[in-house]
């Protein structure tokens, strides 16, 4: 049964890196990185109801609670990106060429 | 102890002392209003004149001491002392010393008071008598050192005054490159000098490194590390007593004021090697082979030194290439072990060649510093006291009889002869030919004949008292000195070295009477033959002659100086200039350079790793993340 | 309270040096008040050089612990071995602050600290607070050459930083190595000298270990080849930072040997000795060639000074106590005379805004105080007798001669060495004719007279009367030197030559 939802989980993180890796819409990268924390989430619950431990509930609260402050930060790096360039296209800034 | 005396230190001290009252009054008074010529020069010679009285008193209490234990001692403090070497700041005044201590003070006394009329007029008055007492103390300390460390306080004192001396007048390049060279010249002496310290006092030193000690402990050198400290403190000796290879900076070292040639390069310092050969017989006694070495170098010095002296036209330079060419009698005579005829030596040469430096002094100051002897002649009408004086110098120069160098000279090379060194005699004697020619084709050039220059001779007239008063005490010096060592043939007893024998390892050899003779009458006679030929050439007034083939080589030095120049100056400076142009960036520092480079390299290599572009990034940690994953799952079956 | 004059002498820069630069003070004040830390500092270390008894262990000792699970202490202490280089570290910052005014408050705060530091490496007896303070060392250094240096000062600050903490970060390493190895052997853990020295180590990692500390501070020193920092970092450095450096930091380097790397790598380090020894003649001749090539005054007296450093550390490789004594009076004899040396050469950078020597001639006319005070300095350097100089070279090369003939010989060259490039400087600056920089010189004035004066009276008294300093130096010299050849009695190389007349004596 776990297997399911583990299964699930690693479903939802490989479309989450998957979006991370091939999309260049910076909302929509953020979008998947949150999907992939999502995914993370899903395999701490199913863990924490196998286990019958409230251990996994406690690290979901905790990466929910993460997942909204990050959200607060990155939306203010996206808008200040758009101000600055007027797109949101990651390949634009690439300042960090070698 | 009956030997200690308190009151060795002090001879030095007080022309020490006064070089730092002179100096601090110079100095202080540099840019505003000089203190007055006469100050300077009374307590210039204050100094000295004290030292020389110190030092009779000196005599005179080790006269009155038994022969075999003549000697006294002063150990002012310990100097420095490190595990088994312990240096004392300590005095010795013994027969040989004493010999040494008096004239050194008195013609050093002389000499000063004769610069008080030399030098008047000078801007920098207080600072050359400051140097000159500096000199006087330095020597003796040198002369009065108890051991060979302390003597190399003063050995290297006196290379510094000689060096400020030299380029005294220091606003002209040449004076202060002839200072330079003498001060490098006689580093690399001293460099023998304190490798044969070295050497000595690990041999044996340890029971005491003073000359008492190490004479009591000499039986213990063996003979391989007598060779090389000898021949290493031989090396020292050569540099300071202008030997070769080591000569070429005492001609240059004319450049100075005509009393400092006179007093350090000529009378007292360039003597310092012989005395410090014969302070060190103890070991050169054991030691033929090095001492065959000195006096060989001795010997081909003093004929190479006058072959140069014939042809030289510069009166200082003439008198300069006399006082090396003497200086390698002295050698010769302390190289075939006979330490008191070349002690002795030291002590006539200083009479002699002091008179006929100051003479020369007193003609150049006549004519305005003009020292071409070819543009001199006839002075002497003008000038008898200074022609008169310098006559009886030359006579002692040359050798003439009864004259003092004739019976100084006359030792040295009846030693050599009567040792079996022939060929030491032999060249000898052919020196003692060409000594007289040179030293006569000056006195006639320069005082005999038609004046050259009309308008110099005219203002030409003897000195001031002041500087003719000590020409005249020298000249009787010249005269009589050799008296003091009359030899046997002359119903003398060898007073001096007698005198001298308790400080020194020797043995007089002995030939018939009629081979000593015999020699005497061949040196006479090459002598005279050498002044006539003078005089026949220069008497009646000759003209600069224009010098070719030998000659030309000859008065250019064989480019002696040229050679040295070449071979050992530039190739100096121009490895300078390769170490730091080229070696040091290219090959020293290669290290860094090739680090830097390798991380310069290394970040150009991941360089293409840094695209810019976020995803790839993210692609980079998938990567890692499942290669870490995969080792962790693996690790964990 | 004398008792902890160490603590005090470390601390009391350090904290003045961090208030002068957090206070908002006037640079006149911080000068002020730079100038009365080092003089009490100076008080304190002529106190505790005057209290010093001779012993040749270590007295003033501090120590407490301090990271107790690793047996790391905080212990200070001084013997004889260190006595001189803290005597020397006393003596001369005050001199800066007296000399060079046109500094900002942030200078005088760094040469607080690189004091406090300084005087931390020289007392610490712990070799992890020794690795502490040598590591402080370096920031004071690294902040004057790149805020204040000259023109290629990013360049020259970075090579000595970068230069210099490759060679502590080894240091680091092998000290793990080291307090491992001492875990091993005798079940605790210790970094105290004293214990340290007990230490057997031999094998591979061993030799590895003492390459890695003699790398350190071989490049402190600087030993040749790795002196290669040093002409660009002493030239673009503010000249009282080149001070600092000759005269102190390269000092702690040689000094570091003698307490850190001798007694715990005897085996090594009597193995090493001639290649060593012949890296300090061979840097010693090296630098005093190039030194003849400078235009710049100042370049010349950097490879003169990395040309003397060769000689010092010789003095320390030869092992025997008249060498090793020479060394450590040498520190500062050769501390005072460079060091003025360098002194004098930022006045007259100050005074002519050139250190070229071609543009400069004929000062001893215009400045005879000033060229009276220089010559005395530069005939110590070259070690004329009468002069601290002599003292220091006359032992170092007559215990090298004892160690090895030909490296005694070679040694014995520094006397012409250094007299050809400084002989032929002094010409060319203070005499020949003047030329138009140097006639507005001015002669030192009576605050730079009696700032210099009792320096240069130091220099001649240890020349005349060095057996008060020696006498303090010698038994802890003897002390470690005997403690060397217990241990390593049959690597000691020893000539043939003059160990022939010393058997001879013994029968």
């Amino acid at each position: 049964m776990i297997q399911n939802y583990l299964i699930l989980s690693v479903i939802l993180f490989c479309i989450g890196i998957l979006g991370v890796v091939s999309r260049r819409n910076v909302l929509i990268v953020f979008m998947s990185i949150e999907l992939m924390l999502n995914a993370a989430n899903l395999a701490f619950i199913a863990f924490s109801r196998f286990h019958e431990s409230m251990d996994g509930h406690v690290l979901a609260l905790m990466v929910m609670a993460v997942a909204a402050a990050e959200a607060a930060l990155a939306l203010a790096v996206v808008i200040l990106l758009h101000k600055h360039k007027g797109k949101l296209d990651t390949d634009v800034f690439s300042l960090l060429k070698g | 102890m009956e030997h200690t005396v308190s009151y060795l230190g002090l001879i030095p001290l007080f022309p020490l002392l006064g070089a730092l009252i002179l100096g601090v009054m110079h100095i202080s008074t540099c840019t505003g209003k000089p203190f007055s010529e006469k100050l300077y020069g009374v307590l210039g010679c204050i100094g000295p004149v004290i030292s020389f009285i110190y030092a009779l008193i000196v005599y005179f209490q080790l006269k009155g001491m038994p022969a075999d234990s003549r000697f006294l001692i002063h150990d002012a403090f310990t100097w420095f002392s490190v595990g088994d070497l312990h240096i004392t700041m300590g005095f010795l005044a013994d027969p040989l010393s004493s010999l040494m201590l008096v004239f050194v003070t008195f013609i050093g006394s002389l000499i000063h008071i004769y610069s008080v009329g030399y030098m008047s007029g000078d801007e920098n008055f207080g600072k050359f008598f400051s140097y000159m007492n500096l000199f006087l103390g330095s020597m003796l300390i040198l002369v009065l050192g108890s051991g060979p460390v302390v003597m190399f306080v003063g050995w290297e004192g006196v290379g510094l005054c000689s060096y400020l001396l030299i380029s005294f007048y220091c606003k002209d390049t040449d004076n202060v490159l002839a200072g330079n060279k003498a001060f490098i010249v006689n580093r690399i002496g001293d460099l023998g000098f304190v490798l044969g310290m070295a050497f000595l006092f690990w041999a044996i030193g340890a029971s005491g490194f003073d000359y008492l000690s190490l004479r009591e402990n000499s039986h213990l050198l063996t003979p391989g590390i007598g060779l090389v400290v000898c021949l290493l403190l031989f090396v020292g000796a050569c540099g300071k007593s202008a030997q070769i290879p080591l000569y070429v900076w005492l001609p240059d070292a004319m450049a100075g004021p005509t009393p400092v040639s006179a007093l350090i390069h000529a009378a007292t310092m360039v003597t310092a090697g012989v005395y410090m050969v014969a302070r060190f017989s103890f070991i050169y006694a054991h030691v033929p082979v090095a001492g065959a070495v000195v006096a060989w170098i001795g010997i081909l010095t003093a004929l190479l030194a006058a072959i140069f002296g014939m042809f030289q036209h510069d009166i200082k330079k003439i008198l300069a290439y006399s006082t090396v060419s003497q200086l390698g009698y002295m050698f010769a005579g302390v190289g075939v072990a006979a330490y008191s005829a070349g002690i002795f030596h030291v002590f006539t040469h200083a009479f002699f060649k002091a008179l006929l430096f100051l003479g020369a002094g007193s003609v150049i100051y006549a004519l305005h510093h003009q020292q071409n002897i070819w543009k001199m002649g006839g002075l002497k009408e003008k000038m008898p006291k200074t022609y008169w004086s310098m006559l009886i110098g030359a006579l002692a120069l040359a050798g003439f009889p009864p004259f003092s160098g004739f019976f100084s000279k006359d030792e040295i090379l009846f030693s050599a002869l009567a040792s079996g060194h022939t060929g030491i005699w032999f060249i000898g004697v052919a020196v003692a030919g060409i000594t007289a020619y040179y030293t006569f084709r000056l006195i006639f050039v320069v005082f005999h004949g038609q004046p050259r220059d009309k308008k110099a001779f005219d203002h030409a007239e003897d000195a001031p008292a002041v500087m003719t008063i000590p020409l005249m005490v020298l000249a009787f010096g010249a005269l009589c000195a050799g008296f003091l060592n009359l030899p046997g043939i002359f119903g003398g007893n060898l007073n001096v070295s007698h005198w001298l024998a308790p400080s020194l390892v020797e043995h007089h050899p002995h030939t018939s009477l009629t081979v000593e003779l015999l020699a005497m009458a061949l040196t006479i006679a090459i002598i005279v033959t050498g002044i006539v030929i003078a005089y026949k050439k220069f008497a009646s007034g000759a003209e600069e002659p224009e010098y070719t083939g030998f000659a030309k080589f000859a008065y250019n030095k064989f480019y002696v100086d040229e050679l040295y120049n070449t071979v050992f100056v530039q190739p100096y400076k121009a490895i300078g200039s390769v170490i730091w142009k080229s070696l040091e960036p290219n090959v020293t520092d290669i290290h860094v350079k090739v680090s830097s480079w390798l991380y310069r390299k290394a970040g150009t290599g991941f360089k293409i790793f840094q695209v810019g572009y976020v995803r790839v990034y993210a692609v980079y940690m998938v990567i890692g993340l499942s290669i870490i994953s995969l080792l962790l799952s693996q690790s964990l079956n | 309270m004398f008792q902890y004059v160490l603590s005090v002498m470390i601390f009391m820069p350090l904290l003045a040096g961090l208030f002068v630069l957090a206070a908002p003070i006037s640079k006149g004040i911080a000068r002020l008040a730079g100038f009365i830390v080092t003089g009490i500092i100076l008080l304190l270390g002529i106190e505790l050089f005057l209290g010093f008894s001779g012993s040749a262990g270590m007295e003033y000792v501090e120590s407490r612990v301090w990271i107790e699970s690793l047996g790391v202490n905080y212990s200070l202490g001084v013997d004889g071995i260190s006595l001189l280089v803290l005597f020397t570290c006393a003596l001369l910052f005050p001199l800066i602050f007296v000399v060079f005014s046109t500094r900002t408050k942030g200078f005088y705060a760094n040469l607080l600290i690189c004091q406090g530091a300084m005087i931390g490496a020289i007392c610490a007896t712990d070799l992890v607070l020794f690795y502490i303070f040598w590591e402080i060392m370096l920031l004071p250094i690294f902040f004057m050459i790149g805020l204040y240096g000259g023109p290629g000062r990013l360049a020259a600050t970075l090579k000595i930083t970068l230069y210099t903490i490759a060679g502590s970060l080894l240091m680091l390493a092998a000290l793990v190595y080291v307090g491992v190895a001492y875990h091993t052997q005798f079940g605790e853990w210790s970094f105290n000298i004293v214990q340290l020295a007990k230490l057997n180590l031999s094998g591979g990692y061993a030799v590895l270990a003492f390459v890695m500390f003699m790398l350190a501070f071989a490049i402190k020193i600087p030993l040749f080849p790795f002196h290669t920092w040093l002409p660009d970092a002493y030239t673009e450095a503010p000249t009282s930072t080149t001070f600092v450096l000759s005269a102190i930091m390269a000092k702690i380097g040689v000094y570091a040997v003698i307490r850190f790397v001798i007694p715990v790598f005897e085996i090594e380090f009597a193995r090493f000795a001639i290649l060593l020894s012949l890296a300090g003649v061979v840097g010693m001749m090296y630098c005093g060639l190039a030194a003849i090539a400078q235009k710049d005054i100042k370049r010349m007296l950097a490879f003169s000074s990395a040309s003397h450093m060769g000689v010092i550390a010789l003095g320390v490789f030869c092992m025997n106590v008249q060498a090793l004594t020479g060394s450590l009076f040498q520190i500062v004899a050769h501390a005072t005379s460079t060091g003025v040396l360098f002194l004098f050469v930022g006045l007259m950078e100050e005074k002519m805004q050139t250190r070229n020597i071609t543009d400069l001639g004929g000062i001893a006319y215009r400045a005879p105080i000033f060229a009276t005070f220089f010559a005395i300095a530069m005939l110590a350097s070259v070690g004329l007798p009468g002069t601290s100089g002599f003292i220091g070279e006359f032992l170092i090369i007559l215990g090298a001669v004892k160690f090895n003939a030909f490296i005694g010989i070679l040694s014995g060259t520094t006397l012409i060495i250094g007299v050809c490039y400084m002989l032929w400087m002094f010409q060319r600056v203070f005499f020949e004719k003047p030329k138009e920089l140097t006639e507005k010189f001015t002669d030192l004035n009576m605050t730079e007279v009696l700032t210099f004066l009792p320096v240069i009276l130091l220099i001649i008294f240890m020349g005349i009367f060095p057996q008060p300093f020696l006498k303090k130096i010698e038994p802890a010299a003897q002390k470690h030197i005997a403690e060397f050849s217990t241990v390593a009695p049959t690597v000691i190389v020893d000539t043939t030559v003059p160990s022939e007349g010393l058997n001879h004596q013994k029968n």
